[in-house]
C-alpha cells in the first residue's frame, strides 16, 4: 500500500487508528476522534514566540568574561541542543506524517515539528550574538564524539520506522532484500513494534535529554548571567513540556488498547525496551554532565548533583507514562529550578523586538556596561 | 462547578458549610479548601511538590491519590491516571489520602 497525498477513499475517520489505518485525506476538525491533539494545536499556537524578540546584548558581554570552564559548559549544552532540535525539527514529520490516520493528530505533529524549528532558529539566534565565529560551534557538532553518541541514540529508533515504513509504501509486507541492510520482513507486527519504540524514544528525549542544559542555563541566571539565553531556555522549555503531553497521550493510548487492541499487546511486550530506553538516555545524561564539569563545575552545580537531577526527573517522567520509578531517588536535588521552568511571567516584552538586532561584531567589548543602560527593560 | 464558601472563623458553627478537608500525606494532616487547587496549599505547608507549567498540562505535578475526591474545573490537557491527581489544577472535594511519587 503506497502512500496518498489525498486518499480518494471515503471512510469514517473516527473509526481509524492513530496510526497505519486509511491515510488522512481531508484536514477537517469538526469532528474528532481524540480532541486532545486539537488542544495542544491551539496552545502551541498560543505559545508561539520569535527567538529575534529575545535581547542578547547582555549575554555577549556576560559571555566574555566567563571562566573558560564556563564558557565550555555554556557552548557543549547549545550544541547538544542543537542536535536534539535538529533531529526533532523534521523526524516527527518524516516518521510518523507517511502512518499517521487522523486529521487532528496529523497536523498537531506538524505543529509540532513546527515548533522545533523555533529552537533550532534559537540557537543560531543565540550563539551568533556571543561568539565571533559561529562557523567553530556548529562544526563541532557533527565531529564531537561526546554528541554523535548521544546523535544515535536519538535518531536510531526514528530511523529504523522510516526504513520500514518506505519498504512497506513501495514492496508492501513480507520479506525484502535491502542491500547492506540484508533480509528485511516487513509485517504490521514490526512496523507497529517500530511506532511504539519510536514514541517512546521521542518521550523519552523531550522528557529528560533537554535537562541537564536546562539546569546549567538556569544556574548561570541565578547569578545574572547569560539572562538572554535564560528567556529563551524558558520558551523552549514550556513548548518541551507541551510536545511531551502529546507523546504520553500517544504512549496511553496505545497501551490502553483503546486505539489498536493490537498496540496494547506490543506495549505490554516492549515495555522491558522502554524502561531501557529510560534508563539509557537517564546514564547518557549523568555522563553529558561529567563531560560538562571535566575542568570544572559552576556555581551551585556539579556532576552529582545534577545527576541526581536526571534520576529524579526519570523517575517522575516513567510514571506519568505507567512505569514504575527506576531509581531511589527520591528528591529534587534543584529544588529552584522548578520557578524557572514555570511557564507563567515568560513574556517577551514588545518593546525587545525593536532594540534586538544582530549586533554580532558591532559589539565593541570595551564599551562600558553604562553605554546599554537606555535599553536595559 | 460548586461555589466555593470562605472558610472564616465564624462558619465554625456551620460545619457542614465550611468546606475545609483533610489532607493526608504520610504522617502529616493538612487541611486545606476549596478556593484553589492543591499544589498552593501544599507548598504554603512546606510540602516540597514537583511542578512545571502549573496549568494542566505538563504532569510534572502528579502525586498518587489513595483516596477521596478530588475534581478539576478545568478538564486539564494532561493525561491523568486513575488513582493520581495532578496537584496545580485539582480542587480537593473530600478528605484525601495522597502519596508523593518515589
Ligand atoms: S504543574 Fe504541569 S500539570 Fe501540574
Ligand atoms: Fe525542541
Ligand atoms: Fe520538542
Amino acid at each position: 500500500m503506497s502512500y496518498s497525498t489525498f486518499n480518494r477513499k471515503k471512510f469514517d475517520s473516527l473509526q481509524q487508528p492513530m496510526f497505519f489505518g486509511e491515510n488522512v485525506n481531508v484536514a477537517r476538525y469538526d469532528q474528532q476522534k481524540y480532541p486532545i491533539f486539537e488542544k495542544l494545536i491551539e496552545k502551541q499556537l498560543s505559545f508561539f514566540w520569535r527567538p529575534e524578540e529575545v535581547d542578547l546584548s547582555n549575554d555577549r558581554k556576560d559571555f566574555v568574561k566567563l571562566e573558560e570552564h564556563e564558557q565550555h559548559i555554556f557552548l557543549s549544552n547549545l550544541k547538544y541542543q542543537t542536535l536534539l532540535d535538529s533531529v526533532q525539527g523534521r523526524s516527527p514529520n518524516v516518521a510518523l506524517l507517511p502512518i499517521v490516520s487522523l486529521p487532528e493528530l496529523e497536523t498537531w505533529i506538524e505543529t509540532w515539528s513546527f515548533s522545533e524549528t523555533i529552537h533550532s532558529r534559537s540557537y543560531t539566534h543565540i550563539i551568533r550574538n556571543i561568539v565571533n565565529d559561529p562557523t567553530k560551534v556548529f562544526d563541532d557538532i557533527i565531529v564531537n564524539d561526546e554528541i554523535a553518541k548521544r546523535a544515535v541514540s536519538v535518531s536510531k529508533y526514528y530511523d529504523d520506522l522510516i526504513e520500514l515504513v518506505s519498504l512497506y509504501n513501495t514492496m508492501g509486507l513480507g520479506v525484502h532484500h535491502v542491500p547492506e541492510h540484508g533480509d528485511i520482513t516487513v509485517s504490521m507486527k514490526a512496523l507497529k513494534k517500530a511506532l511504539y519504540l519510536t514514541v517512546a524514544s521521542v518521550n523519552v528525549l523531550e522528557a529528560i535529554r533537554f535537562y541537564v542544559s536546562f539546569a546549567c542555563s538556569f544556574a548561570f541566571a541565578e547569578r545574572t548571567l547569560m539572562e538572554g539565553n535564560a528567556k529563551i531556555i524558558k520558551l523552549i522549555a514550556r513548548d518541551e513540556a507541551l510536545h511531551l503531553n502529546g507523546t504520553q497521550h500517544m504512549l496511553n493510548l496505545m497501551t490502553s488498547g483503546r486505539d489498536d487492541p493490537e498496540m496494547a499487546v506490543i506495549a505490554q511486550e516492549c515495555k522491558q525496551d522502554v524502561i531501557d530506553i529510560f534508563v539509557e538516555a537517564a546514564q547518557q545524561e549523568k555522563e553529558w554532565a561529567q563531560y560538562l564539569f571535566k575542568d570544572g563545575s559552576m556555581i551551585g552545580l556539579n556532576a552529582q548533583i545534577l545527576g541526581q537531577y536526571v534520576e529524579y526527573i526519570t523517575n517522575v517522567r516513567m510514571q506519568t507514562v505507567g512505569l514504575e520509578p527506576y531509581f531511589s531517588t527520591k528528591n529534587n536535588p534543584i529544588p529552584w529550578i522548578n520557578a524557572w521552568l514555570v511557564s507563567d511571567n515568560v513574556q517577551v516584552a514588545p518593546q525587545e523586538a525593536e532594540i534586538s538586532s544582530y549586533l554580532v561584531g558591532q559589539i565593541d567589548n570595551d564599551l562600558d556596561g553604562a553605554d546599554f543602560d537606555d535599553f536595559d527593560l | 462547578m460548586v461555589p466555593t464558601l470562605t472558610t472564616s472563623t465564624s462558619s465554625q458553627g456551620h460545619k457542614e458549610e465550611a468546606e475545609v478537608h483533610r489532607v493526608l500525606l504520610g504522617k502529616k494532616q493538612i487541611l486545606v479548601t476549596e478556593d484553589e487547587p492543591l499544589l498552593p496549599q501544599l507548598e504554603r505547608a512546606g510540602v516540597l511538590v514537583e511542578y512545571q507549567c502549573r496549568e494542566g498540562y505538563c504532569s510534572s505535578c502528579m502525586i498518587k491519590l489513595l483516596w477521596g475526591k478530588v475534581s478539576y474545573p478545568v478538564e486539564p490537557l494532561a493525561w491523568v491516571h486513575s488513582g493520581y491527581l495532578l496537584t496545580c489544577c485539582a480542587i480537593v472535594k473530600s478528605d484525601i489520602e495522597i502519596a508523593l511519587l518515589g
